[in-house]
């Protein structure tokens, strides 16, 4: 699975299981209020160890974690950083 | 000075035009655009059947429309009935049948929402905001058709009409509606952006949502004063370090919401990074700031002033207190000294109590609702009526409990429906809340009562620990157990990540209760 998928599945059976709904990639999952705050730090704990990528707080903005698609983007990024260490 | 709620943004823009009124996410509204627009909304309105004493629902997601709808409703002649965007078909469509509301102002983004309550059975007749119509209403009318609306007449007010119609955001019974007019509204902007020397300079913070009371403050008493008020969009509710960025681009200079924002910034903010030197009064209200992150956050603003603000939406504010420094570990924050424009009294049914004793505080003041929406039993019971010197007052049971000291200062022991019985003792769920909050790994405690089918409760929590804690269970509740008899602590504590929250950011303790009461009647595993 790709890391978009990933997050889309977690997202979907994690932290949308009582809705039931399906998300887009370009879903902006903060603004409808499908995520709460609780939401976000279970997908946050998801990233760090199932995924195994860092995400510094002054990373999560947004600009970033606003849709499956800028988290898939930037969660890319944060890999070639640690791999080009 | 304006009467009327309505009068304040033509008022403001006559003195200064061209100052930012509303901003968000990169749209902005001078004064002159603001009273511009909404006359235009109020003439559509009224060319689509408004008539003066009409109750208009406002549906929107943060966005400098809202203002527009507040004040374009107001001018009309109507008042407005902020909904909650999130709540669900059926309670809305409720709602919207207890108002009586036939128009409503929206914009395309919760298009489908709306459809899903018109088919749980509301009976709207115009929508105002969508680009196309919408099947179930007789007529739609696009945002584009309202800016080009030509202005009209518009209806003579008094300041004793109703201005708006704020429903409780309770989640089980009836709705209850809070009748505000234009003239406890008024006196509300009013004092407000007098206490806080509210001047056209200032940038407030538009983080509540609009069916959230706080509101108030940044939708009249900003206005008002010809300040700017930025309305923070939703996500920026769960994305503290992009809340943190948006406090320092805007230069804010008045912050109000409830604690857990705050909390939110001090602990994922990224502060160290930004420059927030602008803000000059952070005003919090609406639960307990936990006092470790209170005094946490008041070190590191030295520049700011903090004020702990208390009041049910039925009087909306009705004490405060300006701390005087960063309190100490353990201290426990009053909310202070009653309004000067109210009057306060602390009661036991219809018996006054003096100082140091607990009990209900009551209180009278020109900001107090005119009453519940057609609802004259639910007034009965919420009024209190005291005459002296030939007066008769009436005061408002706030339902909370409190002790006053002999300066005035309130305390506020806890709300007298969080008042419980378990195994025969009676016990103050938010005595108990505020034992954990005591000790020093806690970041925040949510006490609640599960009902038991005995007609007993028990009482469980659910527990955020600071990220630098490794308190267990136990050490919590052998400190809580220094405060609290044996019997008032909880039987079942989670520790959790995080609370769920109310739309408007408190914790919500309710949807804990339900989890708890569905846990229970799941069969026991095989």
């Amino acid at each position: 699975m790709t890391t978009a998928e990933r997050l889309t599945t977690f997202i979907q059976s994690e932290l949308l299981s009582d809705s039931g709904a399906e998300i887009a990639p370009d879903d902006d999952l903060l603004l409808s209020g499908l995520i709460d705050s609780i939401g976000v730090m279970s997908l946050l704990a998801f990233i760090e160890t199932d995924l195994g990528i860092h995400v510094p707080p002054q990373d999560v903005t947004i600009e970033n974690f606003s849709t499956v698609e800028t988290m898939d983007g930037y969660l890319a990024g944060r890999q070639d950083a640690v791999s080009d260490a | 000075m304006p009467a009327l709620l309505s009068d304040i943004v033509d008022a403001s823009a006559g003195r200064h035009p061209d100052r930012p009124a509303f901003r968000c996410g990169g749209s902005e509204l001078t004064y002159a655009a603001l009273a511009d627009r909404t006359d235009r909304l109020a003439a559509t309105l009224i060319g689509n059947g408004v008539r003066p004493g009409d109750r208009v629902g406002i549906r929107l997601r943060k966005s400098v429309e809202t203002a527009v709808a507040v004040y374009g409703v107001m001018k009309a002649g109507a008042a407005f009935v902020p909904l909650d965007p999130a709540l669900p078909p059926a309670r809305l469509a409720s709602i919207l049948r207890d108002a009586g509301v036939r128009h409503l102002v929206t914009h395309d983004p919760l298009r489908q929402t709306l459809s899903a309550a018109l088919d749980a059975g509301a009976e709207v007749d115009v929508v105002i905001g969508l680009s196309r119509p919408l099947e179930g209403v007789s007529t739609t009318v696009s945002w584009d058709e309202v800016t080009r609306a030509p202005s009209g007449p518009r209806p003579d007010r008094t300041p004793e009409d109703m201005a708006y119609l704020m429903y409780t955001s309770g989640s089980t019974g009836p709705p209850k509606g809070i009748v505000h007019t234009h003239r406890s509204g008024m006196a509300y902007a009013r004092h407000a952006a007098s206490v806080y020397g509210l001047r056209p300079e200032d940038r407030l913070s538009g983080f509540a949502p609009l069916h959230f009371d706080m509101s108030t403050f940044d939708y009249f008493s900003g206005p008002l004063a010809g300040a700017a008020t930025v309305v923070i969009p939703e996500g920026y509710m769960l994305m503290p370090a992009s809340l943190s960025a948006l406090i320092e681009a805007e230069r804010l200079t008045v912050w109000y919401s409830v604690p857990h924002a705050l909390v939110s910034l001090l602990l994922r903010g990224v502060l160290d990074e930004r420059d927030l030197t602008s803000i000059r009064w952070v005003l919090y209200g609406g639960e307990p700031f936990p006092v470790g992150h209170l005094r946490a956050l008041m070190e590191r603003w030295p520049h700011a002033r903090f004020s702990n603000v208390y009041g049910p939406a039925e009087v909306n504010q009705c004490t405060y207190h300006h701390l005087p420094g960063p309190p100490a570990s353990g201290e426990t924050i009053p909310i202070g000294h009653v309004w000067e424009i109210a009057e306060g009294l602390v009661l036991d049914g219809d018996a006054v109590l003096s100082d140091g004793t607990v009990g209900e505080l009551a209180i009278h003041a020109p900001t107090m609702m005119r009453g519940y929406w057609n609802r004259p039993d639910l007034d009965a019971l919420a009024f209190y009526r005291r005459s002296s010197g030939g007066e008769t007052h009436t005061f408002y049971r706030t339902g909370d409990l409190v002790r006053r000291d002999p300066d005035g200062t309130h305390w506020f022991i806890g709300r007298r429906d969080r008042q419980i019985k378990t195994r025969g003792y009676r016990v103050e769920l938010d005595e108990v809340e505020a034992a954990l909050l005591t000790h020093p790994g806690v970041a925040e405690a949510a006490v609640y009562a599960v009902p038991e089918a005995d007609g007993s409760h028990a009482i469980h929590a659910a527990v955020v620990l600071r990220a630098d804690s490794d308190a267990t269970v136990e050490d919590l509740l052998t400190t809580a157990g220094d405060q609290v008899p044996r019997y008032a602590l909880p039987v079942q504590t989670t520790l959790a990540l995080d609370l769920p929250r109310t739309t408007s950011g408190k914790a919500d303790r309710r949807a804990l209760q339900q989890q708890a009461l569905a846990a229970a009647a799941q069969p026991p595993l095989q």
